[in-house]
């Protein structure tokens, strides 16, 4: 007799979110099966690459791929011009890093002039990530929200401490994306879901960032915590956990001892940009399969790569 | 593990204004009734028409429709004596949340129920009795034993029979407690699911003694390995320790507003 093998599509599916408008707008998740198992069910839409670009522009980037990769650039929105172009990417992450008002404390009004600018510049859908300074973030993603209007841009990320601003102003009042951060805490990944809800915000606007970690660096906290949430929102059919799950990727890795150490202070390592390439592909390969359906990244080369995996596994 | 299934009983002929309002086809009675069911939690709602014997498919197909074009397609345990209405009631019934439910075949005269649901594609409730409560539980398993065969010689899956072991009253029966325990378990070991009229155990017991014992009875059913229950879902104590056994059993993940959702 033929061996028949069973398929193991779910009766619960992950919500599919729009981010973006017009032609480039994408749409993530939407799936009934497990990461990437197209043998038992089809994945409708397939994970997404974001390009991460910091408001500082090319400051303190040292690879020189990736510098290449932006020569003649002058400003953060030629860069996002020229992020469009790059093979695998289908967002831009537009990253305030500067505005930590323990660093360099940008103002929100030149955060927001920053982010009109690149999103008039840009046609693909914008996530706007914060400094991670709770109150900043909330004044930030108020402003941006309500300048970009009408863009569907998805802010990362409301938190236990500011979801209620968060969710008010760029989920309700401007009808963005809120992205639902919970550090690799299973729990409150889910209790943020819930309060979001309880707050009004459709879940069909929620994203979750469980918290990201680069490979041999915690990272298997972030596994079990992909794998934790996929059996809920599939197998369980929970519905406070079936929010497409975002994570930020570059943002971990290129601050790792193996991409920051020169050549000349591991000279046994070889090249520094390949490591920070190689961190940078490992881990974004693996939250992919683990469940992420947008990673965020910066180098051409390891976009390029992720994508390349990506397509070959769909 | 699937989430414990909850199907409320409040939409029952029994009661003096859902009768009437069977009888006079008035839908705001069952409709208030079946909404405070799904408010408090309930999945599945029973729909008990009782002997219904003029005029049950008409009836059935009246109320299968008021309450899914009113509810979201909610699923429905569909509870009568007449096989006809039951039928007619399946006819005009959207599985799209979940099959629907023959309440109920038993290992004697009604065990054509069980060919009914097989014929239907719908799950059955399947009481471990023939004429009468079984004696002990080698009585239970051998008539469990038997309408599995008979449910699985007509093409079914074994998940869609919910076998129920019939909760005996406390008040009288207090002896058999343990025993009639020990059946859900032999179930859960066979991975078969399970069901039953939860409140039947308290029979007899002061009001307020009633959500007390339902509780600590439904508590100790989900750690044999019970996955659904008949009950009264407007009981938040019931509720609320449905709730929290299924996050000690890892069938939901805990997150602090647990009891809220």
């Amino acid at each position: 007799m033929a061996f028949t093998p069973k398929k193991q599509a779910f009766n619960a599916k992950i919500n599919a979110v729009t981010l973006g408008t017009g032609e480039k707008s994408i749409v993530i998740g939407g799936e009934n099966v497990l990461p990437f198992y197209t043998f038992d069910a089809e994945m409708p839409n397939k994970p997404a690459i974001a390009v991460e670009i910091r408001d500082t522009g090319l400051e303190g980037e040292t690879a020189p791929g990736l510098l290449a990769f932006y020569e003649g650039c002058t400003s953060v929105v030629d860069m996002a011009k020229k992020a469009e172009t790059m093979e695998g990417a289908s967002a831009i992450c537009l990253h305030f890093e500067s505005a930590d008002p323990n660093g360099a404390n940008k103002p929100v009004e030149e955060c927001v002039e920053l982010a009109k600018a690149v999103a008039d510049a840009v046609s693909m859908p914008i996530i706007v990530m914060g400094c991670k300074n709770v109150e900043k973030d909330a004044q930030l993603f108020n402003a941006v929200s309500d300048a970009l209007q009408g863009k569907n841009i998805l802010v990362l990320s409301s938190r236990e401490e500011n979801y209620k601003t968060v969710g008010a102003s760029a989920g309700l009042a401007y009808n963005q994306k809120v992205g639902a951060e919970s550090a690799v805490d299973i729990n409150l990944a889910k209790q943020l879901n819930v309060l979001l809800s309880q707050l009004g915000v459709p879940a069909a606007s929620v994203c979750m960032n469980l918290g990201s970690s680069a490979a041999g660096y915690g990272y298997e906290y972030l596994s079990s915590t992909l794998d934790r949430v996929k059996a809920a929102a599939l197998a369980q059919n929970d519905a406070m956990l079936q929010m497409p799950i975002v994570t930020p990727i570059s943002t971990e890795t290129w601050t790792t001892k193996e991409a920051m150490l020169s050549e000349a202070e591991a000279p046994d390592w070889g090249s520094q940009e390949e490591r920070g390439i190689e961190m940078e592909i490992t881990t974004a390969s693996a939250c992919l399969v683990g469940g992420s359906n947008v990673v965020i990244m910066k180098h051409p080369a390891s976009i390029a790569t992720i994508a390349k995996f990506i397509d070959s596994l769909m | 593990m699937a989430k414990f299934i909850t199907i409320g009983e409040r939409i029952h002929c029994i009661s003096p204004v859902i009768r009437k309002a069977m009888a006079e086809r008035d839908p705001e009675p069952i409709l208030k009734r079946a909404k405070e069911q799904l408010d408090a939690g309930a999945t599945y709602l029973d729909v008990n028409i009782g002997p219904a014997e003029n005029d049950g498919e008409d009836l059935m197909k009246w109320a299968v429709k008021l309450l899914q074009e009113n509810f979201d397609n909610v699923p429905l345990a569909l509870d009568t004596a007449n096989m006809k209405a039951i039928e007619a009631g399946i006819s005009v019934y959207n599985r799209s949340k979940g099959k629907p439910i023959v309440n109920s075949a038993d290992a004697g005269d009604r065990i054509g129920y069980i060919d009914l649901a097989a014929a239907n594609d719908a799950i059955v409730i399947a009481l471990c009795s023939a004429n009468g409560i079984a004696a002990d539980n080698d009585e239970r398993m051998m008539h469990c034993q038997n309408m599995l065969e008979h449910g699985m010689m007509l093409g079914m899956e074994s998940d869609d029979l919910w076998f129920d072991p019939l909760f005996l009253v406390i008040k009288g029966m207090q002896d058999k407690q343990m025993e009639f325990l020990e059946a859900i378990k032999m179930f859960s070991d066979m991975g078969l699911n399970s069901t039953g009229g939860l409140s039947n155990n308290s029979n007899g017991m002061p009001k307020h003694i009633r959500p007390i014992m339902d509780s600590a009875m439904v508590a100790m059913c989900m750690m044999q390995g019970l996955t659904s229950a008949i009950v009264n879902p407007c009981d938040l104590r019931l509720m609320e320790t449905i709730k929290s056994c299924d996050i000690i059993k890892n069938n939901n993940l805990y997150a602090d507003s647990y009891l809220e959702i």
